[in-house]
């Protein structure tokens, strides 16, 4: 078992470590770290915490899995009484006034949530550069990016500042981070996780999911997270997945996969990447696993049929943040004025070309040709991951299309950075779980199945695992 | 009477402008075929919404005094205990 959360929740009970040492010795080394992931410290929180678990332990009382355990979330969740920017000046002092559902169930198991992590703002980027708080520096390499936008949450996990982190993932950013910091990082079904208390990008695509460094404390900490949410209408209730599903051998010979020959034949796959995951595919047919060439949508359609319809709803969901009633405002002699002024100071470069590009989709002419295309265009990839999926249990892919580049390149060019999404953004218009493993390339390996299927996608992580280590 | 409103007006922000790279995006959407088996997702009746049979009652829940202090807190703006919003303009 190589929990992380099941070790240290051992070293708690047998006394190795009291909890409020645990909790010290996280904060401290986020405080002096280089990495720069940590948009606020939850000192006092956390320390208030944890005292309380030692104090249950010291009465000889049972403590739960997670009671003690330190972990990090993404900028953009709410947390009573804490802040939440979004990486942004407009929210830099803004107190939430309630908590995200899927950050309560983890407090109501008794972990202790002690850092804000640095993101892109609002969710808008891919590299973790799009922040007011500077960029968050990658685990392995510090020259590169740490990924995007929940990059600060990555970094964290690999380098052991947190036991495990929550990101969100709107078309690849727990995934692509996760890939380049090499740990692991779940996006779930679509519903699967309540979205209620996380800042909306896009709202039909995004999620809230887990990073770790292990297998196992994916599968646990989805379980605590799921489940139906009164507050998001589009959560859905979903069976408990066991340990055991990923504690006994797994056989290759149990799946069939698909993989994209159009993905791999992509001219911008980084040429070691592409050679690592045609000689891994090599590797499962020598092993008996039967693989199947799928052919799917170009990259850049999906692309911009994504981009298109994040553009559109986040053009929609942040028309809310105009000064009135939270957040920074400058006032005017005009109302219109006002608006602009504070919108115009307090969004970031990035932030404001989505909004506006979603503007112009969704405006008189463009609405038609291009954001109802769009529209029909994610129903068809949806079909056709239906009929793939009738065929197929689980589709592999590469997570990036290059190696993590150097920080100050990204935001330089961003067409390049919306098209270095080509192999994320697919599965998030169908609303298909899937796994960044840290396995088989230098980002890792992207394992996807069908709606509600994420024991399938455990399974073979672990089978990849067996096979890779 | 029609009235055209610029990019900085609907976005409210000021320069607003459109950019190459988003521009990009919409030429590939402009000459994309969709598939002919496909449905058109407004021809079809594919939507993405919750049921009208599965949306929630519409109850009023009252939130707890500490969201409303931190709702009270965050507001930009108060004056002798009220919170002051800009007048409302119409043109």
């Amino acid at each position: 078992m190589s929990s992380e959360i099941v070790k240290v929740h051992e070293d708690l009970k047998a006394g190795k470590i009291s909890c409020v040492q645990l909790i010290q010795e996280r904060l401290k080394a986020l405080k002096n770290s280089s990495n720069n992931t940590a948009n606020y410290l939850l000192t006092e929180f956390a320390m208030e915490r944890a005292s309380k678990v030692d104090e249950k332990i010291k009465n000889g009382e049972e403590i739960g899995l997670f009671e003690g355990i330190p972990f990090g979330i993404k900028d953009v969740y709410l947390l009573q009484g804490q802040y939440a920017s979004a990486s942004s000046d407009f929210l830099r002092n803004y107190k939430s006034p309630y908590t995200a559902t899927a950050i309560q169930k983890l407090l109501d198991a008794g972990a202790i949530p002690i850092v804000k992590e640095n993101c892109d703002s609002f969710g808008h980027g891919s590299s973790t550069e799009n922040t007011v708080f500077g960029a968050s520096k990658n685990a392995l390499n510090e020259e590169l990016v740490a990924g995007g936008s929940s990059g600060g949450s990555a970094v964290n996990v690999a380098k052991g500042y947190t036991v495990f982190s929550i990101g969100g993932d709107t078309g690849g950013s727990i995934r692509q981070p996760a890939g380049y910091n090499k740990v692991y990082g779940l996006k779930p079904t679509y519903g699967r996780i309540s979205r209620y208390g996380l800042m909306a990008y896009a709202s039909s695509t995004d999620c809230v999911g887990p990073i770790s460094k292990s297998l196992e404390d994916i599968l646990l900490l989805l379980n605590v997270m799921s489940g139906k949410d009164y507050h998001d209408q589009t959560s859905f209730e979903s069976e408990q997945i066991s340990l055991g599903v990923i504690e006994k051998q797994i056989r290759g010979n149990e799946f069939k996969i698909g993989y994209y020959k159009n993905f791999i034949e992509n001219k911008a796959l980084d040429p070691e990447l592409k050679k690592d995951f045609i000689k891994f595919i090599e590797t499962l047919k020598s092993n008996g696993v039967e693989v199947k060439e799928l052919d799917f949508f170009d990259g850049n359609i999906l692309v911009s049929t994504y981009y298109m319809l994040a553009m559109a709803e986040t053009a929609s969901n942040l028309a809310r943040l105009d000064g009135t009633n939270y957040g920074v405002r400058h006032s005017s002699d005009s109302l219109k004025e006002g608006y602009a002024i504070t919108r115009s100071e307090n969004f970031t470069e990035e932030t404001k070309r989505r909004i506006v590009g979603g503007n112009q989709v969704l405006s008189h002419g463009h609405a038609e040709e291009i954001y109802l295309k769009a529209r029909t265009l994610r129903e068809q990839i949806k079909e056709q991951f239906d009929k793939e999926f009738t065929e197929v249990d689980i589709i592999l892919s590469p997570v990036s299309t290059g190696k993590p580049p150097k920080i100050g390149e990204t935001l330089k060019d961003p067409l390049a950075m919306y098209l270095s999404d080509a192999y994320t953004v697919g599965f998030s218009l169908g609303g298909l779980p899937t796994l960044t493993s840290p396995l088989v390339t230098e980002t890792g390996i992207q394992i996807t199945s069908a709606k509600g299927q994420e024991e399938k996608i455990l399974k073979f992580a672990k089978y990849i695992k067996d096979i890779v280590e | 009477m029609s009235k055209i409103m610029t990019l900085e007006v609907l976005s409210s922000i000021k320069g607003a402008k459109s950019s190459e790279a988003v521009n990009e995006l919409f030429e590939v959407i402009k000459k994309a075929v969709p598939l002919s088996s496909g449905g058109d997702f407004l021809q079809s009746g594919v939507q993405s919404a919750v049921s009208l049979n599965s949306l929630r009652d519409d109850v009023v829940i009252a939130s707890s005094e500490e969201e409303r202090r931190l709702i009270r807190e965050n507001f930009p703006k108060e004056k002798k205990g009220f919170l002051v919003v800009s007048k409302v303009i119409e043109d």
